[in-house]
């Protein structure tokens, strides 16, 4: 039924390896493919956000009371802390630890996301123009993101931590155990090479470790929910819960070193 | 002026999955409409058409996937002619047979995507990995009518 011709294989082959040079040695052709998206993309983005609030009226004032009475509790801790930090800046002076320069964030709205279900990225409004370039870290007010993976001159392409291919190099806060976390296209994460022996429970919190070259050191990556061991019996893993929810992500910083 | 139409509706279509709603994924997939309307162009246009359009879709949904291979252009456009080379062999005036196709096309595409990811090294829990075959594949079936109607309303 499929007998084909010598032809006809060739003719596939030239278009195939054309599309694929098209795509690879174009950045231009994927910059501009972003760049004509992106008023459309940020159009729809505004539009849902606009009907979402018209739809969900009533969950969003019950959402406001209870935000509110948060807002205020957190007022008051924020103001406890305020007085923590100050003390932590003098015991620091103190001890002359060489303070670290503080990062610049970049704020940024998520205007689209995987086109498909076997890799877990989005795409940002912000771009070169911005001065995010490929390799940086992406955290919310949760916790951490991801990174860019690549930037056109009005957006940027981020893959989330839930990604198989990505892997943040991360350490047991309580413990400093370390071990990498990797995606699984799922909603948790797995921290694997763990020793058998590692000081790791249900709870722990998880932050990226310093030797992670694109994530900055603290970062808080999420909470381990249960530990196992792996097949080979030689280590242990931990699913974690990621701390930001990363299948409704609306707005991102973009750490710039 | 079908051309542009063509173009105007894949241009629609990849904005409409790139901003997919999230109420509306099932199990966190959404359907592959690129994917759709690719196949259903063999059904409604000349070949080259098809073909054309196999190439375009499958470029600008590699344009907004993180891999740096171009794999769905390449997918897209064996697709294309393998139901190209299909619709000669068997009769496809049946909208079920369509659908049919439509269906068998998504599982194959969504095996080899998840074959690709494992083989670079990536580790997909076997629960993730049928439910992006299985149920993706179903939820792009499904979708499949309303994209059968817009491309019979551009070739008409």
């Amino acid at each position: 039924m499929f007998k084909l011709s010598r032809k006809t294989i060739t003719s596939f082959i030239l278009l195939a390896c054309a599309a694929f040079l098209i795509y690879s040695l174009s950045p231009f052709f994927r910059n501009s493919a972003q760049k004509t998206f992106k008023p459309q993309l940020t159009l729809i983005d505004l539009l849902k956000r606009e009907f979402g609030g018209i739809i969900f009226y009533h969950r969003n004032m019950i959402d406001s009371g209870r935000l509110k009475y948060e807002a205020q509790n957190l007022r008051r801790r924020l103001f406890d802390l305020r007085e923590v930090e100050q003390e932590n800046k003098r015991l620091k002076n103190l001890l002359s630890f060489k303070q670290k320069s503080p990062f610049r964030l970049v704020a940024s709205r998520v205007i689209a996301r995987s086109p498909d279900s076997w890799s877990s990225s989005v795409i940002i409004d912000k771009g070169r123009y911005n001065g995010i370039r490929r390799g940086m870290a992406v955290i919310n007010a949760q916790g951490l993101i991801g990174r860019v993976i690549e930037s056109a001159e009005g957006s940027s392409k981020v893959l989330l931590i839930n990604d198989p291919s990505q892997g943040v190099s991360s350490i047991v806060q309580s413990s400093r155990q370390e071990g990498l976390v990797s995606g699984s296209l799922g909603s948790n994460l797995i921290m694997r090479y763990l020793p058998i022996d590692a000081q790791v429970s249900v709870g722990d919190i998880i932050i990226t470790s310093e030797l992670s070259r694109v994530y900055p050191k603290g970062l808080l990556v999420g909470k381990v929910i249960s530990i196992g061991k792996e097949f080979s019996g030689l280590s242990r893993y931990a699913v974690i819960r990621p701390a930001a929810n990363l299948s409704s992500i609306e707005e991102v910083l973009v750490i710039i070193p | 002026m079908r051309n542009f139409f063509i173009f105007f509706s894949l241009i629609i279509l990849a904005t409409l999955q790139l901003s997919w709603p999230e109420g509306l994924r099932f199990f966190h997939v959404k359907p592959d409409l690129l994917l759709v309307f690719t196949v259903s162009a063999v059904f409604y246009f000349d070949f080259k058409v098809a073909l054309a359009a196999a190439v375009l879709a499958g470029l600008l949904k590699d344009t907004f996937l993180p891999a740096e291979q171009a794999i769905n252009t390449v997918l897209f456009s064996i697709w294309s002619y393998a139901v190209f080379r299909l619709c000669r062999q068997i009769s496809i005036e049946n909208n079920y047979i369509r659908l049919a196709i439509i269906l068998i096309v998504a599982v194959l595409n969504n095996i080899i995507l998840g074959i690709h990811s494992l083989n670079s090294g990536n580790v997909i829990p076997a629960g993730i990995f049928l439910r992006n075959l299985i149920i993706s594949s179903l939820y792009t079936g499904a979708v499949a009518p309303l994209i059968f109607k817009l491309n019979k309303k551009i070739s008409a």
